[in-house]
C-alpha cells in the first residue's frame, strides 16, 4: 500500500443538508460524487492521511473580518459558521504541526465575500479564507500571509479584504474579467496606497489550457511568490477552470490541476467553486490531494479527457507571454498612474458600487485610508445598501498605531452622537473586539 | 439447549445453556496445530455433564482463518480486477496471480470502457495452467453496477473451485478494502471447508446433532454455516466480539459505557453508545490491510495481568512484554498481579514470592514494598484511563457530512466501566477511583467469551442505492439490481431494503426476522441537477441488524451486575 509522504489533513464537510436553492449550482449534490470517489479510492485509509470535522466558527470569528450589515446573523446561517469552521481547523492542524498539509474540503465558498458585506454575492456570504488567517495571525505566531487563488472567478472579496494589508499577499489568475463574473481582477489593480503590490492579477484569456495554467505559474506566482518570503501558503482552490465546467470557459484538467498544487505545494488549501459536480470534482480533487501527499497521481483522468480537444491554442500561449510580463512588470515596479491616489485630506479615499448577484442588493461606498506613517493606517467605510442604508464601518489594522487606535475609538462616539449612521461596527484588531451601534429609533 | 464455544488465543472456552441458566462449562488449551481437537476436547469436557440431547443449536467462534491470515498459509487466488480512472489499482497489487483487466465504470456505475473478454479468458487460462483454482473478481465501484464482475464470473462459471465477487461482500465504496477482502475470502475458503466438513463429521461421530450450525463473524453476530462456507473471511477475529456480547448477556447494558477484557498479557477496550457495542465505521485491518470486514470497535491495549514490572531510567515500566507467569505462580519477573498481590491482600498462590519481587523493585525507588505495588496499580489504572479517553476522542470525533448532525452531535460518554477477564476483578476498585465512574464486575466472568458465543443472534447489514435518472436500483449484498420508475421515493426505498433483508434472511437462511428488528442506520436523498433542471434523484438507504442476544434465552445468563 502506498504512504503519503507529506501527511495531511482532510477536513470533509460537503453539508449534505444546505443549498442557496435546490436547483442552484451551489447546492447539496455538490460534493457527493467526490464523497464517493474519495471513499472508493481508499484515500482515509493510506496512512498518513486522516479525515476531521470541521470546528464552528463563532459570531467573533466572523467580527474580526467583516463589517456585516445589518449584522452578522442575518448574513450567516450555521452551514457558513461550518464551512469557516472547518477552514479555521484545517489552519490549525497546520499550525499546531499535527498534519504537514491540510485541505478544507467545505462549501459554501466564500472567496467574492467582500469587507463589508450586505448579502451573498457569488454565491458567498463571508469569506472563509479571511476568517481563517485572521485566526491564524491572532492564535499563532504567523505574521506573513500568502493567498493564491486559483478560482476561474476572480476572487474580488478576497482582494477587497486585503487591498490595504502589506502582509497578506493575494494572487488571483482567473478567467479575464471582460468575460466573466465578477468582471474585476486587471493587471493593473495591485494593492492600495499602502500595500502596492500586495495583491497581484493574472487574467487568462478564455480557453487557457494546461500549458497557460502551469506558465503562469512557474513564470509569474512562483516568482512572486519567492520575493515576498510568507509565512504560510494558501491555496483558494476553485475547480472551475477545468473544462467541463458549465459556467466558464477555460481548458485546465485534473492532470493539470495536480501539476498546479505539486509546484505551488501550499501549506493549506481551501475550496471555493466549481460546479461541474461529476465530470471535473471527483478527480479533481483526488488528484490535488495526490500530489499534495506526494503520492502517484498519473492515472488521474477524467472519463471524457482528450488531450487534443484541451490543446491551448498558440495565439493563447503568446498572449499569455505578454500578459505575464505585464504582471511582474507591474509588480516589480509599479506604474504610478496605475495607482489611486485620491485624497480628502489626510485620507486616501475610493467609491465603489457593488453588485451582490446572489441576494440581488446594490451597494454604494466610500472608502477612507487614513495616511499614517507609522502603520498602515485606519480604515473607514461609509456604505448604503438597498437592504440597509447609513452603515459605517471602522478599522483599527493589527499593526495600527496608538494614534490610528484613538482616532477609531473617537469616530465610533462620534460617529454615534452624530446620528447620521444607523449601523455603526469597529473593529479593534489590537485588542481583538468588535463594537457594534445599531440606532433603532 | 444451546451451545458456544470459543476457540481462542490461549485457551478454548465451552458453555451449554438452557433458558434456565448454565447447564455444563469447559477450558481446555487450544493447540494451534490442531484446532478441531481443541473444539473436541471441549465438547467431550461438557459431554461428561449433559448428553446434549435436544441441543437446537451450536455457535462456534474460531481462530482458524485468522491464523491462517496472519501466519500466510493461505491458497493462491487469482484476483481480477478492472477499475476505471483513479489512483492506479497497479498499488492495491495483493496474492500472487493479480491481473488487472481493461475496462472501467465511474462513479455512478456507467461505463466508462467496455470489460476486454478476452483478456478475462486469456488471464483465467493462465491462472489454470498455474494450478489455482479460486478466485476474487473485483471492479471499481461494483457496488453501484456490478456488470463488469458478473461478466468476468461468466467466463469462469465451471473453471474453479470457487469465486468471490467484490460487490457480494458490502455495499460500502471503498475499492482497495474490496479487493483485500475478496482475495483473503478466497485465499481462506479451500481451508475453511475442509474444516466446516470435519467439525460435521466431529459432531456426528459425537452423536450432537444441532439443527443449527453457525459461525461467530467479528461484528457481534452469527451466521449459518452454509453462509460462512460462502464468506469465510467474517469470521476473523470473532474473539474479542464474542466476549462483547457475553458483557452484554450478562449485563443488558443501557448506558454509554466501557468494557474492559483484562487477560493476561493485553487489556481489550470497547465501548458502547446507549448499551450498544459500537461497530467500527470502516471496518477492519487485516496484516496491515483494510477490508471491508464488519467489526466491533475494539483496542488493544499491552497491558495484562502478567504484564512484566520492571525499571528504567524513564521510572517504571509495566508490560508490553509478559516474562511467564506472576512469581506468585513461580514465575521469574515480577508482574501486575504481584503488585495486587500485595496492595488487595489477597493470598493468591505464593504471596512471599510476590513480595520478594517487589520489594527488589521498592529498592530502586526507595520506596516500602506497599508503597511501589500502589504505585505499580496505579500506574496500570492511569495508562488504561489515558488510552480510554484516547479512544473515545477519537470516536467523538467521527465526521458527519450535515449541518443537521453536527451541530445535535451526540458525544459518547460513558457512565459505567464494565470489567471481566481473570486479572480484572483485582484491579476493580483501583480503576473505580481513577476513572471516576461506577465499575461493574459480572459473574461468569472467566467464560464471557463462550457465553457470547453461544446466545449471540444473526446481524446483516445491508445497502440500498438508486438512481432515479438511470431507473436502477441496487442492494449489492443481497444481489438485487434491477430498475425503478422515475418517481420512485426514499419512503418506497425504506420499506424495500428492509423487505428484501427479511426477505432474504427467510428464504436463505430460514431465519424469521420481523422488519421493526430492522434498523435504517443511514439515509440520503438529494436531486440530481443537470443546469438548471432537476433530472433525477439519488437515494441511499443503510439497514442493519444489529448484534443482539437471542431471544428466547435473554434471561438465561442475566445477573444482577450490582456495582462495587
Amino acid at each position: 500500500m502506498q504512504r503519503a509522504v507529506n501527511s495531511m489533513g482532510i477536513v470533509f464537510f460537503p453539508a449534505f443538508d444546505w443549498a442557496i436553492s435546490p436547483t442552484h449550482p451551489e447546492r447539496q449534490e455538490r460534493l457527493l460524487y467526490t464523497m464517493d470517489q474519495l471513499k472508493e479510492e481508499g484515500i482515509f485509509d493510506l496512512p498518513g492521511i486522516r479525515e476531521y470535522k470541521p470546528d464552528v466558527a463563532k459570531m467573533e470569528d466572523i467580527r474580526r473580518v467583516h463589517f456585516c450589515f445589518p449584522d452578522t446573523g442575518s448574513n450567516v446561517t450555521s452551514s457558513h459558521l461550518i464551512s469557516a469552521g472547518g477552514a479555521m481547523k484545517a489552519a490549525k492542524l497546520f499550525a499546531e504541526k499535527q498534519e504537514d498539509k491540510s485541505f478544507a474540503l467545505v462549501r459554501p465558498p466564500g472567496h467574492h465575500a467582500m469587507k463589508v458585506v450586505h448579502g451573498g454575492r457569488g454565491f458567498c456570504n463571508v469569506n472563509m479564507e479571511a476568517i481563517m488567517v485572521e485566526s491564524l495571525r491572532d492564535d499563532y505566531a504567523i505574521k506573513k500571509v500568502a493567498i493564491v487563488d486559483t478560482d476561474c472567478h476572480h476572487g474580488d472579496g478576497t482582494q477587497d479584504i486585503y487591498w490595504h494589508d502589506p502582509d497578506v499577499l493575494y494572487i488571483s489568475m482567473h478567467q479575464d474579467g471582460r468575460t466573466m463574473f465578477p468582471g474585476t481582477g486587471f493587471p493593473g489593480e495591485i494593492g492600495g496606497p499602502k500595500a502596492r503590490g500586495t495583491t497581484v492579477n493574472i487574467p487568462l484569456p478564455p480557453h487557457t489550457g494546461n500549458e497557460g495554467f502551469l506558465y503562469v505559474l512557474q513564470n509569474v506566482i512562483m516568482p512572486i511568490l519567492k520575493d515576498f518570503q510568507p509565512d504560510i501558503i494558501v491555496n483558494s482552490a476553485g475547480q472551475d477552470n477545468h473544462f467541463t465546467d458549465p459556467i466558464t470557459n477555460m481548458n485546465f484538467s485534473a492532470q493539470g490541476y495536480a501539476e498546479l498544487s505539486r509546484i505551488l505545494n501550499p501549506d493549506i488549501v481551501v475550496l471555493e467553486g466549481g460546479y461541474s459536480i461529476q465530470g471535473a470534482l471527483p478527480y479533481v480533487n483526488l488528484g490535488i490531494i495526490l500530489a499534495l501527499t506526494g503520492l502517484d497521481y498519473s492515472y488521474v483522468l477524467e472519463p471524457n479527457y482528450r488531450p487534443e480537444a484541451v490543446q491551448q491554442e498558440d495565439r493563447i500561449t503568446d498572449y499569455l507571454k505578454k500578459v505575464s510580463d505585464a504582471v511582474l512588470k507591474q509588480n516589480r515596479s509599479p506604474d504610478t498612474d496605475a495607482i489611486s491616489r485620491e485624497r480628502e485630506g489626510k485620507f486616501f479615499v475610493r467609491s465603489k458600487e457593488i453588485f451582490y448577484d446572489t441576494a440581488y442588493i446594490t451597494e454604494r461606498q466610500r472608502e477612507y485610508l487614513l495616511d499614517c506613517d507609522h502603520c498602515p493606517g485606519l480604515l473607514a467605510i461609509e456604505s448604503s445598501s438597498s437592504r440597509t442604508r447609513n452603515c459605517l464601518g471602522l478599522e483599527i489594522p493589527k499593526t495600527g498605531c496608538e494614534k490610528c487606535t484613538e482616532l477609531g475609538l473617537q469616530m465610533f462616539e462620534q460617529s454615534q452622537k452624530e446620528g447620521r449612521f444607523k449601523n455603526i461596527q469597529l473593529i479593534d484588531r489590537i485588542h481583538g473586539e468588535s463594537l457594534r451601534y445599531r440606532d433603532d429609533a | 439447549m444451546i451451545l458456544g464455544i470459543d476457540v481462542g488465543g490461549t485457551h478454548t472456552d465451552a458453555v451449554l445453556l438452557s433458558r434456565e441458566g448454565m447447564v455444563a462449562s469447559a477450558k481446555v488449551a487450544t493447540n494451534h496445530e490442531d484446532l478441531l481437537g481443541s473444539i473436541r476436547l471441549a465438547l467431550g469436557e461438557i459431554l461428561k455433564h449433559d448428553s446434549m440431547e435436544g441441543l437446537k443449536r451450536f455457535n462456534l467462534s474460531t481462530t482458524l482463518c485468522t491464523n491462517a491470515i496472519v501466519q500466510d498459509e493461505l491458497d493462491a487466488v487469482g484476483v481480477l480486477v478492472s477499475a476505471g480512472p483513479g489512483i492506479d489499482p497497479a498499488h492495491f497489487r495483493i496474492g500472487t496471480a493479480y491481473s488487472l483487466i481493461r475496462g472501467g465504470l465511474d462513479h455512478r456505475g456507467t461505463e466508462l470502457t467496455p470489460l476486454d473478454l478476452e483478456q478475462v479468458k486469456g488471464v483465467v487460462q493462465d491462472c489454470r495452467l498455474q494450478g489455482v483454482k479460486v478466485f476474487s473478481l473485483v471492479g471499481k465501484f461494483s457496488p453501484r453496477n456490478p456488470d463488469h464482475e458478473q461478466q468476468m464470473a461468466a467466463v469462469l462459471e465451471g473453471k474453479c473451485d470457487f469465486m468471490t465477487l467484490g460487490h457480494s461482500l458490502s455495499g460500502q465504496l471503498n475499492f482497495p478494502r474490496r479487493i483485500a477482502t475478496a482475495y483473503y475470502n478466497s485465499a481462506v475458503w479451500p481451508m475453511f471447508n475442509r474444516f466446516a466438513n470435519s467439525v460435521s463429521q466431529s459432531l456426528e461421530e459425537l452423536g450432537v446433532s444441532p439443527p443449527h450450525l453457525n459461525i461467530l463473524k467479528a461484528d457481534g453476530g452469527t451466521m449459518t454455516m452454509n453462509q460462512a462456507r460462502q464468506m469465510p473471511v467474517e469470521s476473523i477475529f470473532s474473539g474479542p466480539s464474542a466476549s462483547i456480547m457475553g458483557c452484554v448477556a450478562m449485563c443488558r447494558p443501557e448506558q454509554d459505557a466501557i468494557l474492559l477484557d483484562m487477560g493476561g498479557t493485553t487489556t481489550d477496550m470497547a465501548v458502547f453508545a446507549s448499551g450498544d457495542p459500537l461497530i467500527e465505521t470502516e471496518s477492519m485491518d487485516l496484516v496491515h490491510r483494510p477490508t471491508l470486514v464488519r467489526a466491533m470497535k475494539t483496542r488493544s491495549i499491552g497491558l495484562g495481568g502478567d504484564s512484566a514490572v520492571s525499571c528504567s531510567d524513564q521510572g517504571l515500566c509495566i508490560g508490553p512484554r509478559r516474562l511467564g507467569p506472576c512469581m506468585a505462580c513461580g514465575g521469574q519477573t515480577p508482574t501486575v498481579v504481584d503488585a495486587l498481590n500485595l496492595v488487595q491482600g489477597l493470598c493468591f498462590g505464593d504471596v512471599g514470592a510476590s513480595t520478594a519481587g517487589i520489594q527488589e523493585l521498592a529498592k530502586t525507588f526507595q520506596e516500602s514494598a506497599q508503597d511501589c505495588a500502589k504505585m505499580i496499580v496505579q500506574t496500570v489504572c492511569r495508562e488504561l484511563k489515558r488510552q480510554a479517553l484516547e479512544l473515545l476522542s477519537r470516536i467523538n470525533e467521527r465526521p458527519v457530512y450535515t449541518v443537521h448532525e453536527l451541530l445535535e452531535y451526540r458525544k459518547i460518554e460513558p457512565q459505567k466501566i464494565y470489567l471481566i477477564g481473570g486479572p480484572g476483578r483485582m484491579l476493580a476498585s483501583f480503576l473505580q477511583e481513577t476513572l471516576g465512574l461506577p465499575v461493574v464486575v459480572p459473574d461468569h466472568y472467566q467464560v464471557a467469551n463462550a457465553l457470547g458465543a453461544a446466545l449471540a443472534r444473526p446481524t446483516m447489514e445491508a445497502e440500498l442505492f438508486a438512481d432515479t435518472r438511470k431507473r436502477v436500483l441496487t442492494i449489492p449484498v443481497l444481489g438485487v439490481n434491477e430498475s425503478v420508475p422515475s418517481d420512485y421515493s426514499l419512503d418506497q426505498a425504506r420499506t424495500d431494503v428492509v423487505g428484501r433483508l427479511c426477505r432474504h434472511l427467510a428464504d436463505r437462511l430460514d431465519w424469521n426476522v420481523s422488519p421493526a428488528d430492522v434498523e435504517i442506520v443511514e439515509e440520503s436523498e438529494m436531486n440530481m441537477v443537470n443546469d438548471v433542471s432537476q433530472v433525477g434523484r439519488d437515494i441511499r438507504v443503510k439497514s442493519q441488524i444489529k448484534p443482539g442476544i437471542v431471544p428466547d434465552y435473554d434471561q438465561a445468563v442475566r445477573c444482577v451486575c450490582k456495582e462495587l
